[in-house]
């Protein structure tokens, strides 16, 4: 709460300058490609800067910050009103450039706001007075429009135009700001999304979002954001028109010019409306970052409630969902920068963290099933925190429930990594610069002692050749070799049942927990101009555990397709992903890719990605 | 009394003066058209005859068009300098005459001044990337290729894709897809308009993914203005992902390794594996 009252002040607090524009026209067209407003017919403009101006044509780039009133020209301000042809205001460089007409035309130029002192007769810029040439159909229009400048527009009786239909919208508002923070989203992925930002500011966003994902279908969401020059709190409901609601809250500080903190929030609530929730969790994630000279410390802290309900929410017969699962966890990471090794062609930086985990397998974890109700027979709870257990004795009841094995709820962890690499190193020295090879190697190892006794190993080892036989070819040979290793100090994983059937193949029997996977790569892209681009990427991989197709299941995707994962067990063992990318429009790049994976022998298996990915990318 | 070669000489003058055409012809926007001025978008006010014939610059017959801000026009001035005749057209027309013939004509009550706001930056360099645009700075705004490189964090998984994210695209995470070149380094070439000024990161598409600067803190967008060149290359380096700081949230929990039961990042191991067992199969209570 403390950070959101910081982050709202800092953003009223804002002190970058913003210039607003109030504008009304017979008719207003807004041009996206190149951000520009166009206003024709009794054109009147009001602005913040304390003056009026009405004419016959508006025109105003809203990247270069500066605007032209043309034709039949009145300014008014204070201390009165003159008449001419044209005014041209270069906002950000407090320059009004004004063509008067008294009894013959003049040129006028008024210097950083000073209506009443012109400097008359001073030359002007070439293009003060310039229309740009507008050469599409508008993407929106409107009646008025509120300009922020180097921020946002507003429109007022705003139609949209999607493939030439015009969609009504009232009041939307367009932001250019050069603020990342305002395109920080709170919401998850969804399938589409269709945007209407109703309202905004210089500082603020709100929205109104269409979505449709697999799981809930068609819904709305809201979502507002307020940001500053070093804060942002974005909050949202996502979806708001379903039972099922996720309320978010991120929430971002910086403090002076080492410290930050940021955090979100999740609250999940199964409620009709605002009613009772039937089920409800939240989820709080910090974390906090210490700048030093030539390194950094960060702590990261997540906390999760399965039950926010209350006490005798699970009772049964009256329970209405959750369990007690507190997981949590906190870590506390130093890292240094990238430091050079002597004099040799090697960089390196480690990092050194201490932390621990609680209860974090997470739902389900003592809770299951409810004595007194042998239809929900006790399940065994499988996962590292029931470690050894399969629960032969008979846990203590308390009440109606049964609580499981609750073994290893803390386990603390001590994390040592580093990483070196070498810049690109010349491997000949030819004449031509396309005959250069160029070579890199990157290492990555870390241990994670964690107090079960248990540890956990990574190493990850990259070696590339690469070379640009041409100014448009780009190639390169890779070989990456990655071991994950999760070692118990006793016990630990046993050999699976029945060698060679379908859940235990061959490789399986000398399972023990570490897993390596190498992987031949080689990737070629070629781009003649920067209108079009082909690239390819071939791979090899030889896994241990085995890849079996069928055996294992297909990673999850992300909403466009591509898998989230860079790698998996049981990945085939070959896979090549085309890409290409051209201009199908002024401003517009087509990218289509797909990837074909197969399996060799012996197997042959082989299988396309789902679909193709297409995605429209602006130029 | 007139010699008679003198007067051979005048009659001849006068007949070459006659027969030679006084007007001046040139084409451009309007800005403005009042008080008996027509202003074309350079920002000069010419008079105009009371009897301006208007015509359709295509056809040359009489239009509906009336001279307005946008309007193309062939303004054709007299030996006087006043506008006798204009002829219009909504679409731009071809160049045609030098306004630098009528200058002189345009009408102005106060003399030319210099403007110490477009001299202090006549000779100024090309602003480095990262520097601002200096105030009064112009550009031809002609086509640059630019070339960005970028050196990415060793930790970069090779199948990683790499985007720049700028404000000209409402930062989209995924706007500019980048090609991978080798281990450590992506690149696209992109054309812009010279005076383009942007603020980019970069990311691995999304903005949970984005770099950070080398002391963890997020950073501020680097800031680039297209400079008046053939071509560019501009170089970066990002020292971390957001997404894979040491200790952040994707800290390796000891769930997330590969036992039979973590779901991630291995979420189809076969169901039947059974789970690590201590020794003697007792609860380690």
């Amino acid at each position: 709460m403390l950070m959101l009252i910081l982050a709202s002040a800092a953003a009223r607090a804002q002190t970058t300058p913003t210039t607003l524009l109030y504008l009304n026209a017979k008719s207003i067209n807004f041009y996206y490609d190149r951000f520009l407003l166009e206003a024709d017919g009794n054109v009147r403009l009001r602005t913040s800067d304390g003056f009026t101006v009405t004419g016959d044509a508006f025109s105003m780039d809203l990247k270069l910050n500066r605007f032209l009133v043309a034709g039949h020209v009145t300014v008014h301000d204070a201390s009165g009103t003159v008449s001419g042809a044209a005014i041209s205001d270069f906002l950000d460089f407090k320059r009004i450039y004004f063509v008067p007409v008294t009894s013959v035309p003049d040129r006028w130029t008024f210097l950083n706001g000073d209506l009443v002192h012109p400097a008359k007769g001073r030359v002007m810029p070439d293009d003060a007075f310039y229309f740009p040439p507008i050469t599409t159909k508008p993407d929106m229009t409107g009646t008025g429009a509120v300009v922020g400048t180097k921020s946002y527009v507003r429109f007022i009786g705003a139609v949209a135009y999607v493939g030439g239909v015009g969609i009504p919208l009232g009041s939307n508002v367009i932001s250019f700001s050069s603020n990342q923070y305002l395109a920080q989203n709170s919401l998850s992925g969804a399938t589409a999304d269709i945007t209407w930002q109703v309202a905004g500011s210089p500082n603020a966003l709100t929205a109104l979002h269409l979505r449709y994902d697999p799981t809930y279908k068609v819904y709305g969401s809201v979502e507002q954001h307020f940001v500053g020059d070093h804060e942002y709190a974005i909050l949202s409901v996502n979806p708001a028109t379903r039972a099922e609601k996720w309320w978010n809250a991120m929430l971002y500080e910086k403090l002076g010019s080492r410290f930050q903190i940021q955090s979100f929030t999740q609250y999940y609530a199964q409620q009709n409306y605002l009613q009772e929730p039937r089920a409800a969790q939240q989820t709080t994630w910090i974390n906090a970052t210490y700048a030093f000279p030539h390194s950094y410390v960060t702590a990261t802290s997540q906390l999760v409630n399965y039950n926010v309900l209350g006490p005798g929410s699970l009772e049964e017969p009256k329970a209405i969902g959750g369990n007690l699962s507190h997981p949590s966890f906190a870590q506390i990471t130093a890292n240094s920068f990238q430091n050079k090794i002597a004099n040799l062609p090697l960089y390196e930086n480690i990092y050194e963290g201490y932390g621990f985990a609680h209860d974090t397998v997470g739902s389900q974890q003592y809770l299951n099933g409810f004595a007194q109700y042998p239809q929900y027979p006790p399940v065994q709870v499988p996962g590292l925190q029931s470690y050894g257990a399969l629960c032969a004795y008979q846990p203590p009841t308390k009440g109606n429930l049964q609580y499981f094995c609750p073994t290893y709820t803390t386990i603390y962890n001590t994390v040592l990594g580093f990483n070196l690499f070498t810049p690109s190193l010349k491997l000949n020295h030819p004449d031509s610069p396309y005959q250069q090879y160029y070579f890199n190697a990157s290492l990555n190892k870390q241990r994670q002692w964690n107090s079960l006794p248990h540890y956990i190993d990574n190493t990850n080892t990259t070696l590339t050749i690469s070379r640009q036989p041409s100014r448009s070819l780009h190639m390169y040979a890779g070989y990456e070799i990655q071991n994950i290793g999760d070692h118990y100090i006793n016990g630990g994983y046993e050999q699976c049942t029945g060698p060679g059937t379908t859940y235990c193949p061959d490789s399986f029997t000398s399972f023990r927990g570490v897993a390596t996977l190498r992987t031949t790569s080689f990737g070629f892209n070629d781009v003649p101009s920067p209108d079009f681009n082909f690239s390819l990427l071939v791979r090899h991989h030889e896994d241990f555990p085995i890849p079996v197709p069928g055996l294992f299941a297909f990673p999850a995707n992300n909403i466009l397709g591509q898998p989230l994962y860079s790698w998996w067990l049981g990945q085939p063992p070959y896979d090549a992903t085309a890409d290409v990318r051209f201009k199908i429009l002024p401003h517009t790049l087509a990218d289509i890719s797909r990837t074909l994976y197969w399996y060799g022998n012996p197997y042959r298996a082989q299988y396309w990605q789902q679909n193709f990915v297409i995605q429209l990318l602006p130029i | 009394m007139m010699r008679p070669s003198t007067t051979v000489f005048s009659l001849v003058l006068a007949v070459a003066l006659v027969a030679a055409d006084p007007s001046i012809v040139v084409t451009g926007q309007l800005l403005a058209y009042q008080d008996g001025f027509v202003f074309f978008t350079t920002g000069d006010g010419f008079r105009v005859a009371p009897g301006v014939v208007i015509r359709d610059a295509k056809t040359g017959a009489a239009t509906k068009l009336s001279p307005a801000p946008r309007i193309w026009a062939r303004a054709t001035f007299d030996a006087t300098g006043t506008v006798t005749e204009l002829d219009l057209s909504r679409a731009a027309l071809p160049p045609e005459g030098n306004f630098a013939d009528v200058m002189r004509f345009a009408v102005a009550a106060s003399s030319p001044a210099p403007n110490p706001d477009l001299l202090a930056y006549q000779n100024l360099a090309t602003p480095a990337p990262g520097g601002g645009l200096p105030a009064g700075v112009s550009y031809s705004g002609k086509p640059v290729l630019v070339t960005f490189i970028v050196q990415v964090p060793p930790t970069t998984p090779l199948t990683s894709s790499v985007y720049i994210s700028t404000d000209q695209s409402a930062w989209n995470a995924q706007a500019i897809p980048m090609d991978r070149i080798d281990a450590l380094h992506y690149e696209i070439t992109r054309r812009y308009p010279s005076g383009t000024i942007f603020n980019y990161l970069y990311d691995r598409g999304s903005l949970q993914s984005e770099e950070i600067a080398q002391n963890g803190l997020s950073r501020k967008p680097r800031k680039f203005v297209v400079p008046d060149a053939d071509v560019r290359t501009v170089s970066d380096t990002v020292y971390a992902w957001q997404d894979q700081v040491p200790g952040s949230i994707n800290q390796q929990q000891p769930q997330i390794m590969p036992t039979p039961y973590n779901p991630a990042p291995f979420p189809n191991l076969p169901p039947n594996l059974p789970p690590p067992q201590p020794p003697g199969n007792k609860p380690p209570i």
